[in-house]
């Protein structure tokens, strides 16, 4: 094991993924081996259909490798059953969804409590102020008690970001979540992204957004299933 | 509590209304099963204490000598003898307005210390004055009379006397005497001689000491007492030990509340399916909420059990509606059948297993039906459920009715849409069907049963082809008498008849029956008629009727068959004494008890009773009611005329009434039980149809965009309904005959002891037929107006 790979949270090895169709199989990825180190705010670009939420997807655990293995911090996330797999995806993974997917019936502040329910990761007592606080951090504290409906689209998407903290992830992971939003509040979720890899939290998103490139210090370009461009900024 | 349970219970109250149905789906299966079970089991007690604490008799032993009191104490004095009384039972016959009613008349030793199938006493004497009687409280009614009143009685012997009804008593052990059509009397033996009557107590009444409820040990004990008062020179022509510690609708009681037991468990069963088909609704509604739980860390398991509890809270609530309900419910129902059975409720509490079944059936069987959709749904993948977009189009193209259905070129092309809408989920249509059809068979069912027990009641008619059964008291040489009844206008037909009660003779001294002191229930009779008769149209299963007049040959009636076969040999007591027969053929009576039927020719050689006749069984050209009161009435004033002792006259539609008393509960639950199923039928029709539209919001709103006007859209769901409960009607129908075949051989097995004929009510299938259109089309109306109050908009974001 090299350096570069000992520092490293995310490792993929000879990764593919493919899915049968009625015409056949789609190779969604082909052989893809990647490394991401921890504390970075890192982007996944590519055209619709290259393969990037198939990738975000393996990362997270939501799907499993046709070929190849996904490690993450020394985990190999396939070969985990899918009770052991949704607990840990719950401590070690934070998603955000492009179109937010708050739980409709429940209130922003529910929405931030439930990861922690699901995980038993925080005492009960505990749970509000937690929810409270990361709220506060995303700036809408005061929308606590409101259902999702009633908050317009960004303060959505910050409620879905509190939720994905709730239970102190080390990793976020983002399908386009600023991809239903207007620029100037994308421009501060990703303000509040980047904070987050201050804080030192892995934060990787799959986006089309060329405006905020400055923010990525890592940017995995995919094609056909395949990466074609990797960038590494210091 | 838990964050994720608020979320159930704000799921419950975001869509109460679809939720309130569900409730009540649940509640009317758990509200039958309590009102029935609560019923029943109120009503089985209050049977068995009522009849236990007249102290009935375990046997009878009747006689043909007069029993003293001496040989009472003689018995009474026996090991394993715990009462003896003496007895005696008359048929006699009572006016009332100008009808001749049966009238039973109880003679009683000694009213103060009677120890033996003792009645309550209710109001007036406890002991009947000279010339008075006592009277059962149910057949004031059929007397017309109340108590003080005094009513014109006739005996076997006697001139009509007017009697004194002096007090009221209740005695449990008969079936109320509105249900039989006649009187119930107790008097003393000097009131029965200042009747007319020569005769004493001629039955003995024994209770045995030890294992009250063993019939072999009663009928060990009864032949003792048998061979006792055998050794004193009297002679013993029968034993009757009816079933020990049984009311004598006891079997018949338990045998119907099975059935409507099983109702209501169907009832509960069809609610939770309905529970099941919305709870995967609602789990496929809610695929992506799924999918985002479990990406923020819910297992399997948690998202399993949290729809469960959501399941479990809608029982809650069902329970909480349906348990109280159904006590209000079952307390009119064991009053009624209190009446029904003349019973007296002295403590109405349900027990607690009641309830408890109710709670553990409205809880288990609704979660057991959602178990299966909850966990294929809880086990959905994430990706699976982030990436669902609704019904999925691959099934739908290659569904073989689908497909057909597509290609009916002259069904308009919303129709055709509405068709293949209805394809489209296959395991949805499939449950709706099964619901809806399983509603609609035993709608259907219940009310085919309903029409095949008329049916067999008429059939009371078509086999008595006479109008008047006449008993005499003695035997006698009726040929002028008949010819006179043949010449009054409107009579068809007259015949003589004879008749004797009898026994299965086994070969030993004394025979042994199973009848009830009432003399009715139990019982066993042989008629003897000329043949060819013209007055019985028997319905023969087997075998074939009686031809040779001078065959010693019987045809057995369903009753009486037991376990013989055509051809076998028989040995019949009659008048005490054994007498072999052929079984030539078995009959399917309605309304009869055990009956042997033999010739007349064979029968009086046998008793050397030629010439005579002990049984009148007149016709009438008008065989209604009306018309055979006005004739019967005519017979009557001839047979007093004639100085004719008469022991019963019973006409057919006083028959045809008391056995149509006696199941009327039945019936009447039926028809109850009808309307439950057409509640929960109509209930899930309007759910489902409810939730497939509310599934394809967002493809109504495609509609829209591509140009479908409201009226398209309404009409399409209408379509949409109509036809998936057009083809459960064809589903229902057939399921229906099935199960009418099975119940009506159940309940007619039960009653008659014979299946009811399979009956398709005409009208249960247009009353099913017209309820599933209207249900159908109000059920998309709401939905369809629903569809189009959104906004393009609304439906294209709807997830």
């Amino acid at each position: 094991m090299n350096h570069e790979q000992s520092k490293s949270q995310i490792q993929l090895t000879r990764v593919s993924k493919s899915f049968p169709l009625a015409s056949g199989d789609f190779h969604a990825l082909k052989n893809v081996s990647l490394t991401i180190p921890s504390g970075k705010l890192v982007a996944i670009t590519g055209k619709s259909g290259s393969g990037k939420s198939t990738l975000l997807n393996l990362i997270a655990g939501i799907d499993k490798p046709t070929e190849g293995s996904v490690s993450i911090n020394g985990v190999q996330v396939e070969k985990l059953p899918e009770s052991a797999l949704a607990t840990w995806r719950g401590k070690n993974i934070g998603v955000v969804f492009q179109f937010f997917q708050l739980l409709p019936t429940l209130t922003i502040l529910e929405n931030v409590m439930l990861p922690m329910d699901f995980c038993n990761s925080y005492p009960k007592k505990e749970r509000k102020s937690r929810a409270l606080s990361l709220l506060e951090m995303v700036g809408i504290k005061e929308q606590a008690d409101k259902l999702p409906s009633e908050l317009s689209g960004g303060q959505q998407q910050r409620a879905a970001i509190a939720r994905a903290l709730a239970n102190d992830p080390p990793m976020i992971i983002a399908d386009e979540p600023t991809g239903n939003l207007d620029s100037q509040t994308a421009s501060s979720i990703f303000d509040l992204f980047a904070s987050l890899t201050r804080a030192g939290k892995t934060v990787i998103i799959v986006t089309h957004e060329r405006d905020f490139s400055e923010y990525f210090g890592h940017v995995i370009a995919i094609a056909d299933g395949e990466i074609v461009k990797e960038v590494i900024h210091a | 509590m838990k964050t994720r349970h608020n979320k159930i219970f704000r799921d419950l109250t975001s869509d109460y209304s679809k939720n309130l149905m569900l409730v009540l789906a649940i509640a009317i299966g758990v509200f039958g099963i309590g009102a029935i079970l609560g019923g029943y089991s109120v009503t089985k007690r209050e049977m068995t204490d009522n009849y236990l604490s007249t102290h009935p008799a375990s046997a009878t032993i009747e006689m043909e000598e007069d029993i003293s009191r001496g040989m009472v104490d003689s018995v009474k004095a026996m090991p394993g003898i715990a009462e003896a009384e003496r007895h005696a039972t008359v048929v006699a016959r009572m006016k009332v307005g100008e009808k001749w009613f049966p009238l039973l008349l109880f003679v009683i030793d000694d009213f103060k210390t009677k120890k033996t199938n003792t009645p309550f006493y209710i109001s007036g004497e406890r002991e009947p004055s000279p010339s008075a009687m006592l009277v059962e409280r149910t057949a004031l009614v059929v007397m017309k009379a109340k108590e003080g009143d005094e009513l014109e009685i006739k005996t076997p012997h006697g001139h009509p006397q007017k009697v004194k009804l002096s007090g009221t008593v209740h005695d449990p052990s008969l079936a109320p005497a509105w249900q039989e059509q006649s009187g119930y009397g107790y008097i003393s033996l000097s009131t029965l001689h200042a009747l007319g009557e020569t005769q004493g107590f001629d039955q003995l009444r024994i209770r045995v000491s030890e294992q009250p409820f063993s019939k072999e040990h009663i009928l060990v004990e009864a032949k003792g007492v048998a061979s006792r008062v055998t050794q004193k020179g009297y002679h013993v022509h029968e034993i009757q030990v009816p079933p020990p510690g049984k009311h004598p609708h006891q079997g018949q009681m338990t045998t119907v509340m099975s059935i409507f037991i099983t109702f209501s468990f169907l009832i509960l069963i069809l609610g939770s399916i309905l529970v099941s088909t919305s709870m995967a609704t609602l789990m496929v509604k809610q695929v992506r909420q799924i999918g985002v739980m479990k990406t923020i860390g819910a297992n399997s398991w948690q998202i399993g059990v949290m729809y469960l509890m959501m399941t479990l809270v809608l029982c809650i609530l069902a329970l909480l509606i349906a348990i109280p309900l159904s006590r209000l419910a079952a307390s009119v129902f064991y009053h009624q059948l209190a009446v029904l059975l003349n019973l007296e409720i002295r403590d109405n509490t349900i027990p607690n297993w009641v309830p408890l079944l109710q709670i553990i059936g409205g809880i288990v069987i609704p979660l057991i039906a959602v178990a299966f959709p909850v966990i294929r749904g809880s086990r959905v993948s994430v990706r699976t459920a982030l990436d669902n977009h609704g019904v999925l189009e691959k099934r739908t193209a290659t569904n073989f009715w689908a497909v057909r259905f597509s290609r009916i070129s002259f069904l308009s092309e919303t129709f055709r849409l509405s068709i293949r809408n209805v394809f489209r989920q296959r395991a949805r249509m499939m449950m709706t069907l099964g619901l809806l059809a399983a509603g609609g068979a035993m709608f259907m069912t219940a009310l085919n049963v309903s029409e095949a027990w008329d049916n067999n009641l008429k059939r009371i008619y078509s086999q008595r082809l006479y109008d008047l059964e006449v008993k005499l008291n003695q035997p006698l040489k009726a040929d002028s008498l008949l010819n006179k009844i043949r010449r009054i206008p409107g009579v068809t037909v007259a015949e003589g008849w004879s008749h004797s009660p009898t026994a299965i003779s086994k070969g030993e001294a004394t025979e042994v029956t199973q009848t009830y002191p009432d003399k009715g229930h139990g019982s066993f009779t042989i008629q003897a008629m000329p043949l060819p008769t013209r007055l019985l149209s028997p319905t023969v299963k087997e075998g074939r009727w009686l031809a040779n007049p001078d065959a010693a040959e019987v045809v057995l009636n369903q009753n009486a068959r037991g376990g013989y076969k055509l051809g076998d040999r028989i040995s019949l007591a009659v008048y005490g004494k054994p007498t072999a027969w052929t079984i030539v053929g078995f009959t399917e009576d309605v309304g009869s008890p055990a009956m042997a039927y033999t010739s007349y020719d064979y029968f009086s050689t046998l008793t050397q009773t030629q010439g005579q006749v002990s049984m009148l069984r007149i016709a009438y050209a008008d065989r209604s009611r009306q018309n055979a009161e006005l004739k019967n009435l005519e017979i009557e004033n001839l047979l007093q005329a004639e100085q004719i002792s008469v022991s019963a006259a019973i006409p057919v539609w006083l028959l045809q009434n008391a056995i149509a008393a006696h199941m009327k509960v039945m019936v009447n639950s039926l028809m109850a039980m009808a309307v439950l199923m057409a509640l929960v039928g109509t209930l899930g029709l309007t759910a489902t149809m409810s939730m497939n539209l509310l599934e394809r919001t967002r493809e109504i709103g495609v509609m829209r965009a591509i140009g479908a006007t409201p009226a398209t859209i309404r009409k399409l769901v209408v379509w949409e309904g109509l036809f998936t409960g057009g083809l459960s009607i064809f589903i229902a129908i057939v399921l229906a005959l099935v199960l009418s075949t099975f119940f009506g051989r159940f309940i007619g097995n039960m009653a008659f002891r014979t299946p009811l004929t399979l009956t398709v009510s005409v009208s249960a299938m247009a009353m099913w037929v017209a309820l599933i259109i209207i249900g159908s089309y109000a059920a998309t109306l709401y939905p369809a107006r629903r569809a189009n109050q959104i906004t393009t908009r609304e439906a294209l974001s709807y997830e």
